[in-house]
């Protein structure tokens, strides 16, 4: 239902009133309670609101910007979509400009044009406000055919514009012609504000279970069904936003240092060995492990679960973030906000892309428990099957790198937590170690740690304070094992 | 299921119909003893005599009117034209007798009558011996017009051909007899007014003609490396035309191209495009599209007459331009 803008009594005693400018466009949406236009009273300018949501549609015989008419004068429509303005058929438009827009140029003798409008608009009911403005409205007719006749759009693009409630005389046409295509409908409907109904199949409805947004992903059909390739796409592109809104927000600095992980290799052997008594059996764990990662049924202390140097490093995080909870933290609005529990974050690779399925509470886990839910959540990642939930929620992430023979990098922070450790390869090296007051050449397993922090959150120092106690735990295991 | 030629198919479809039934007769040039121009009789002289094969003289109209008898009177003859180019002298008794005779005795005769013969380009043949013609039989009300393009439809199409109570044009294009396909043994009919997708797609609709579809096929095969993903639909029967499945093509990828070896005025293309237009105009995302021979008769020259009729460079830039509006 086409709603009037009229000319609005701003006052009590105004009579008359001008418009100075128009804040959206012909054939733009308006959204209730936008600014629409901004109205000339004999007082003051003032910024008149949208008072219904609907497409702008310039009336036939509307006042030029300046000109001053009466209140009540009808200045233009508000459309649903697709919906013709009431009283102007496509017909009747054009025939009313073939006086007012001669192909030469030249200005039309006032003989010839001034009945034209005036009769179009008589035919339309809006006879007296036409007449009043037959002269100035020859120019608005004008301007309005022809942003109608700009925009081109296949039978196609309308029908789908409607079916996806898109206003499609307000896009660009990309068809060789500039005509408005089906695409542009429907590259419009991916970016709307209010997203189409959204056919899903099952199949790509479990792949978008993790966090995408299929709303988003609209229509790659002309039914708008989401197939599994859009969700593939989908995942790159929030990859891609996630990781640009990080290096954009925030301030990150990354710190290295070398940690002696001789006694943490140890004690991964040891586990090992004792979970090897009990069982032969092997599944795909954790790829950045996956060698020396075996399961078991039910023998060993740890219950036949090796933790992977990532879960070790899970645990030892959690223990140090106790000591530094500055880093525990996220950057909100209201200033930093710190974390009661520590909820860690690893990074996985999948076919589908990257993904970081959250451990919770890892403070309060054993490592026993820590391997357990890693090793089902890096397989359920890579299966494409985890909730949104498990891939909400980090507080920290871990991101290891080591199964490629990556020693350090800068890894970028997963907003909107604070830090990320980069784990490098274990590697045996001979290094320099202080025995008994002397220096001696021993072979020893090293591993690089990187650590990137939000320098908003956090200073440098506290930063190098927690990546120290982090070295420090990994070189002396147990003093977090009973924790 | 066995691997045969086109023309094989045919005449085993032929063969196996005339075996059926007695009341299946051939007349035609050359179509006895030395088993017609293109092989579409060889063998069968020998089985069914020459009272079911007659060699007629060079006089189409007064054989086309024998046969028209003929069918009125309870018999199913197969006119085999040899170049359907000289059907054109027997015009006159098939468009007003031969058409005509079951709307004047109000359905009480039938006209069980099939008219074969091959059309189309190809084999430097000449101006009188390349044409095309079902356009015309399709304009004109009683005829029903068929042209297969792959073995298996020969034989399906033919066989419902001689069966049908109806004026059927059977038309076999000379680049096609030779090509091989697995064909089912036995009785293989195929309804007419059945399209064919012959390769399913999402960007674009190509509806195909005879000689085309193999053509087409080919250029939407190597499209397919470049992303383009071309829909190709052969309606093997132009009357009826299935048009609901290119409606429904259509629907689909909201872009139609048609390609068609002969004339583009009142032709093929002009007719598709105007149903859907008319049915299904708000599917369409761009123009319909027409590919068409040259509006000349066929030269000689084998050059001249393969530049006259759409190439696979020609439908390849057709579907890029279409996409690209």
């Amino acid at each position: 239902m086409a709603v009037e803008v009229l000319m609005p009594r701003l006052g009590w005693t105004m009579e008359t009133g001008s418009v100075l400018a128009w804040h959206k466009h012909e054939g733009e949406a308006v959204e209730v309670g936008e600014i629409l236009l901004t109205v000339q009273s004999d007082k003051a300018a003032t910024e008149v609101e949208a008072l219904e949501s609907g497409v702008l549609h310039m009336a036939v015989g509307a006042p030029p910007i300046g000109a001053e008419v009466p209140i009540g004068t009808l200045l233009a429509y508000l459309l649903s979509p697709g919906e013709a303005p009431p009283g102007e058929t496509p017909a009747r438009a054009p025939a009313a400009t073939l006086p007012v827009a001669p192909e030469d140029g030249s200005a039309p003798p006032p003989a010839a044009t001034s009945p034209a409008p005036a009769a179009v608009a008589g035919a339309s009911g809006v006879a007296s406000r036409a007449d009043r403005q037959a002269h100035d409205g020859q120019v608005n007719i004008a301007a309005t055919v022809a942003a109608q006749a700009q925009a081109a759009a296949s039978p196609r693009a309308r029908r789908v514009a409607t079916e996806l409630g898109i206003d499609w005389t307000a896009l660009r046409g990309s068809g060789r012609t500039g005509r408005i295509v089906e695409r542009d409908v429907l590259a419009a409907a991916l970016t709307a504000a209010a997203p189409p109904r959204v056919r899903v199949t099952p199949l790509a409805r479990r792949r978008a279970a993790a966090g995408i947004d299929v709303e988003s992903l609209a229509v790659a059909s002309a039914g708008g069904r989401v197939s599994q390739a859009d969700v593939a796409a989908g995942v790159r592109r929030l990859v891609a936003q996630r990781l640009t809104e990080s290096t954009r927000t925030t301030v990150p600095v990354t710190l290295t240092t070398e940690a002696d992980a001789t006694e943490l290799a140890r004690l991964r052997a040891e586990i090992k060995a004792d979970a090897g008594h009990s069982t032969g059996e092997r599944h795909e764990g954790d790829a950045r492990d996956e060698r020396s990662r075996g399961t078991g049924g039910d023998g060993g202390y740890h219950g036949g679960m090796v933790p992977s140097y990532t879960d070790l490093l899970a645990k030892v995080v959690a223990v140090a973030l106790a000591a530094h909870p500055d880093l525990n933290a996220s950057w909100s609005d209201e200033g930093v906000v710190r974390h009661s529990e520590v909820h860690v974050g690893i990074a996985v690779d999948t076919g589908r892309g990257l993904f970081v399925p959250v451990v919770r509470d890892v403070a309060r886990k054993p490592v026993a428990a820590i391997a357990r839910e890693s090793a089902q959540l890096i397989a359920r990642a890579r299966a494409g099957q985890c909730t949104a939930d498990e891939l909400r929620g980090g507080t920290f992430t871990i991101t290891n790198l080591g199964r490629y023979d990556i020693d350090a990098f800068t890894p970028v922070i997963n907003l909107p937590e604070c830090a990320v450790l980069g784990v490098g390869r274990v590697v045996a090296r001979p290094v320099v170690v202080v025995d008994e007051a002397a220096e001696r050449v021993d072979v020893r397993k090293m591993v690089a740690l990187s650590l990137t922090f939000d320098h908003r959150i956090v200073d440098g120092a506290p930063a190098a304070r927690f990546l120290q106690r982090v070295k420090h735990l990994v070189e002396h295991p147990y003093l977090w094992l009973t924790r | 299921m066995g691997e045969m030629t086109f023309v094989a198919a045919a005449r085993e479809d032929l063969d196996e119909e005339m075996a059926r039934d007695p009341s299946v007769f051939v007349m035609g040039q050359g179509i006895g003893a030395r088993g017609g121009n293109f092989n579409t009789t060889m063998g069968l002289f020998e089985k069914y005599g020459p009272e079911r094969l007659r060699d007629v003289p060079i006089a189409e109209r007064g054989f086309v009117g024998m046969c028209t008898g003929a069918a009125a009177t309870g018999t199913r003859p197969v006119v085999d034209f040899m170049f359907v180019d000289f059907i054109l002298d027997a015009m006159g008794e098939l468009i007003n007798q031969t058409a005509k005779l079951q709307y004047m005795s109000s359905g009480r005769l039938t006209m069980p009558i099939v008219l074969r013969g091959c059309y189309g380009i190809g084999r430097a043949s000449a101006t009188h011996h390349s044409g095309a013609y079902y356009p015309i039989f399709v304009h004109l009300p009683g005829f029903r017009v068929a042209v297969p393009t792959t073995p298996a439809d020969a034989k399906g199409l033919l066989k419902t051909a001689i069966r049908l109570e109806d004026p059927v044009l059977f038309l076999e294009h000379k680049s096609l007899l030779n090509t091989k396909g697995s064909v089912p043994e036995g009785e293989h009919l195929v309804p007419f007014g059945e399209a064919w997708v012959a390769r399913r797609g999402t960007h674009l609709t190509a509806v195909a003609i005879g000689s085309m579809v193999p053509r087409t096929l080919e250029v939407a095969g190597r499209l397919a490396a470049e992303e383009v993903s071309v829909e190709v639909i052969d309606p093997r029967t132009l009357a009826p035309l299935d048009i609901d499945t290119i409606l429904e093509s259509v629907h689909r990828t909201g872009r139609l191209l048609i390609v068609d070896e002969t004339y583009a005025p009142c032709g093929i293309g002009a007719e598709i495009a105007a149903q859907v237009v008319d049915r299904s105009f708000d599917d369409l995302d761009a123009p319909i599209r027409r590919l068409n021979g040259l509006h000349t008769p066929i030269p000689y020259s084998p050059p001249l007459e393969a530049a006259v009729v759409p190439t696979t460079e020609a439908i390849a830039q057709a579907i890029r331009d279409l996409l690209a509006e």
